[in-house]
């Protein structure tokens, strides 16, 4: 039988792996590529994948604070385009100065739509962003008559230039957006009171209302960040292309996802960060890099991006029963009955 | 825990100047024989290499239409005006390519290209594969990238292949509209490209030295008219044949050239042929089952013929749709030319598809960059070589490519 000693320090071990999971598998993805992908550890390339990074990144704030909260949101995706189609659409009759804030405010609206569904309804989050996500795909589909929108004016490229430019190594101004709103919404998250209560509503939604938290109040909230932020990374991304096609958010709800739970933020609410979620899309992207640049093919990555996603599954199920093998019990504790003075437990036996 | 962090960041600094090194080392030098490499790469011949049909993987065109005069404004013309799409279906030809390098005529033997399709398919890999070919005949390094139909991927691809330096860049730009800003941003870096596959808008012809590939409108008006004379054969002094049509994708060019391409040829061709519905529903079997059922019950024996822009999974689900109602006389035209699309021909279950070699396609853009690598003039358009399938002839092209 393990003695005491054993168990504390393997459980030590598991909570210290489970803390920075995501840093160290960042540096290894990191180092190893940097070491062996030909052309990888360079500024040109480095800032390729930051750029590519921007959008999901940005999507990925307002999606870990929705999981925080313990629930879903499916129409990221279709919020992505949706805000890149308007944003572009109206830039002639509005303006960018105009056409941005109202791409993000109906990515809000969006947003709002589904976390009043979830909060005041009690419809399940899984099935009212599915819905969500259809009725938005329907909405892009009769507002853009099945073409992608994309403007080739002198102006629209001098946009697209300017979001594209390194303003310093590895900064262009997309990334200078989506590392201001990572910060920001980390900061927001840790440090205030505010946003520590999305933790206890994810955590325990009767807990947190005992303790006086509206927690409906702050669910909504969930969905309308999720919301505004997914159109923030759109409508930059449509803008930087000069183009937003009909199925440019597509790809991201699985990506997003994936991030997020690889990040460590818990499907059942009341655990994880956004920098985490950050950290993992960019190793997913470093990994998906090198896997092109060793010359392999997409299957490859799909491949790579399914074992690390299973490995990550597999860790929380076991974290999980480790959790719950351990429920109640103190090992220090018995010892120290044992003993019969406190402290005991630290003392070589 | 302060001292592993250090640790670790210490040994990434370290280990990434490593891969820094590695990197720089992995650059070659140019140079050699320039004279000799031209000499040497004109005397290849990629006329006698064959795809896996059994076809020339290389066929000239046979296309002698004209290009119309550009009207002021295409858009103002109805939809079922041809040049109304004027754009698209003849789109470089009034391009200003005062911004594309010139041919270095160094030859095309030991040159670098980097070939970025649009996302994985069986097609793709045939495509590839054809351009493999070509690439190996003139000892080029070949390299192809995949973005799975992503466009930030596709996006990033571009990046990576410019970060490469190769000698040249070979895109099927994921969306016609996208395609500018991307051909733009590989000009600029002064790397030579070629567009092919799908149609790019206008604009992007600018920035690229050529758009090789299928003159999907083109096929599309010969089909159609192969189309119309069956259905008028079949429906004899008809003052109305109703047809639908299935989409491509939205966003590229098929999806305009292989639904709007036949509507205005047909128009003008036959105008008794009226369009009764158009639908896009992905590229799998049931769900165009499901829509061509709704179809045979909302439009009943109204419905006579219907035009696929696929002819694998959607062509699939029309024929299962049609055979579970029992409606053999819907006549049904496909682009082709895969292992399905063939054997439906075969049963009769469609009457014709396009031929559209997808090892030729891939084929023609390098081809077409080999002969800019060697000093040859480059038209702004070389489109594959047109033809339409029937049961006549279908038998010529086994073994199928994909």
């Amino acid at each position: 039988m393990r003695s005491d000693k054993k168990i504390l320090a393997g459980n030590k071990r598991l909570a210290w792996v489970d803390k920075y999971r995501i840093f160290v598998l960042f540096a290894l993805v990191f180092l190893f590529m940097s070491v062996f992908a030909p052309r990888f550890f360079n500024v040109f390339n480095l800032t390729s994948i930051m750029k590519t990074v921007a959008m999901n990144a940005c999507v990925a704030i307002g999606f870990t604070i929705v999981m925080i909260c313990g629930q879903l949101d499916l129409s990221i995706g279709t919020v992505i385009t949706f805000a890149g189609v308007l944003g572009l659409s109206l830039k002639g009759s509005l303006g960018y100065a105009g056409s941005v804030p109202v791409a993000i405010a109906a990515g809000a609206l969006v947003g709002l739509f589904n976390g009043l569904l979830v909060a005041k309804a009690k419809i399940n989050s899984f099935i009212v962003t599915l819905g969500t996500m259809t009725i938005l795909q329907g909405a892009i589909y009769t507002l853009t008559g099945g073409n992608t929108i994309s403007l080739s004016t002198p102006d629209a490229f001098a946009v697209s230039d300017f979001l594209a430019k390194p303003l310093l190594p590895l900064v262009t101004p997309r990334i200078l957006i989506t590392v201001a709103l990572v910060i920001g919404f980390e900061l927001f998250l840790r440090r205030t009171q505010a946003g520590r209560n999305f933790y206890l509503v994810g955590g325990n939604k009767n807990t947190a209302w005992l303790a006086g938290i509206k927690t409906d109040g702050y669910t909504v909230i969930a969905f309308v960040l999720s919301g505004a932020l997914a159109a923030v990374g759109g409508v930059f991304f449509a803008m930087e292309s000069s183009a937003a096609t009909l199925k440019m958010g597509d790809q991201s709800l699985m990506y997003v996802i994936s991030a997020t739970i690889i990040g460590g933020t818990a499907m059942s609410g009341g655990k994880g960060g956004v920098f985490r979620t950050v950290v993992a899309i960019l190793t997913l992207e470093m990994l998906y890099t090198g896997i092109i640049l060793f010359g392999l093919g997409n299957e490859v990555k799909i491949f790579i991006a399914g074992l690390i996603l299973a490995a990550v599954v597999l860790y929380e199920a076991y974290a999980v029963y480790k959790h719950e093998k351990e429920v109640g019990k103190r090992p220090e504790l018995v010892k120290e009955l044992a003993v019969g003075k406190p402290g005991a437990a630290d003392k070589p036996a | 825990m302060k001292r592993t962090i250090t640790l670790i960041a210490a040994a990434a600094l370290s280990l990434s100047l490593t891969g820094f090194a590695f990197a720089a080392g992995g650059q070659q030098a140019a140079g050699g024989d320039v004279k000799g490499n031209l000499e040497a790469s004109l005397k290849v011949d990629t006329s006698v290499l064959k795809s896996a049909d059994n076809q020339l993987l290389l066929k000239p065109s046979t296309d002698n239409r004209k290009v119309p005069a550009r009207p002021a404004n295409p858009d103002a013309l109805p939809e079922t005006d041809p040049l109304h799409w004027y754009d698209m279906e003849w789109a470089g030809w009034n391009a200003n390519k005062s911004a594309v390098p010139a041919s270095p005529k160094t030859g095309a033997i030991g040159k670098k290209i980097i070939f970025i399709v649009h996302g994985d398919h069986p097609w793709t890999t045939a495509c590839t594969l054809g351009a493999k070919k070509v690439a190996d005949a003139y000892s080029m390094t070949f390299k192809p990238m995949s973005p799975n139909w992503d466009l930030a991927v596709q996006n990033q691809m571009i990046d990576q292949a410019i970060n490469e330096r190769p000698d040249m860049i070979l895109l099927i730009p994921l969306d016609a509209k996208t395609a500018p800003q991307q051909a733009r941003k590989i000009n600029q870096a002064g790397i030579p490209l070629i567009l092919f596959n799908t149609l790019p808008s206008a604009e992007a012809m600018n920035y690229a030295i050529a758009w090789t590939g299928p003159d999907d409108f083109g096929q599309f008006r010969l089909l159609s008219r192969a189309f119309a004379d069956e259905l008028r054969k079949r429906n004899p002094g008809a003052k109305e044949i109703g047809v639908a049509y299935v989409q491509h994708a939205p966003g590229g060019s098929p999806y305009f050239a292989r639904c709007f391409g036949p509507i205005s040829e047909m128009a003008g061709y036959a105008p008794e042929i009226k369009t009764l519905d158009k639908q896009a529903p992905g590229f799998e079997a049931d769900k165009t089952m499901q829509l061509v059922s709704d179809w045979l019950t909302r439009f009943g024996p109204s419905l006579k013929g219907i035009v696929a822009a696929d002819d694998s999974a959607q062509s699939l689900g029309i024929s299962e749709a049609l055979k579970k109602a029992g409606r053999e006389d819907v006549l049904v035209v496909a682009a082709g030319n895969s292992k399905q699309g063939m054997d439906l021909v075969k049963e009769g279950k469609i009457f014709a598809i396009t031929y559209q070699t997808a090892e030729g396609d891939g084929a023609l853009a390098v081809a077409t960059a080999a002969d800019w690598f060697n000093g040859k003039e480059i038209p702004m358009r070389k489109n594959l070589a047109q033809h339409i399938i029937t049961k006549k002839d279908v038998d010529t092209f086994y073994p199928p490519q994909w």
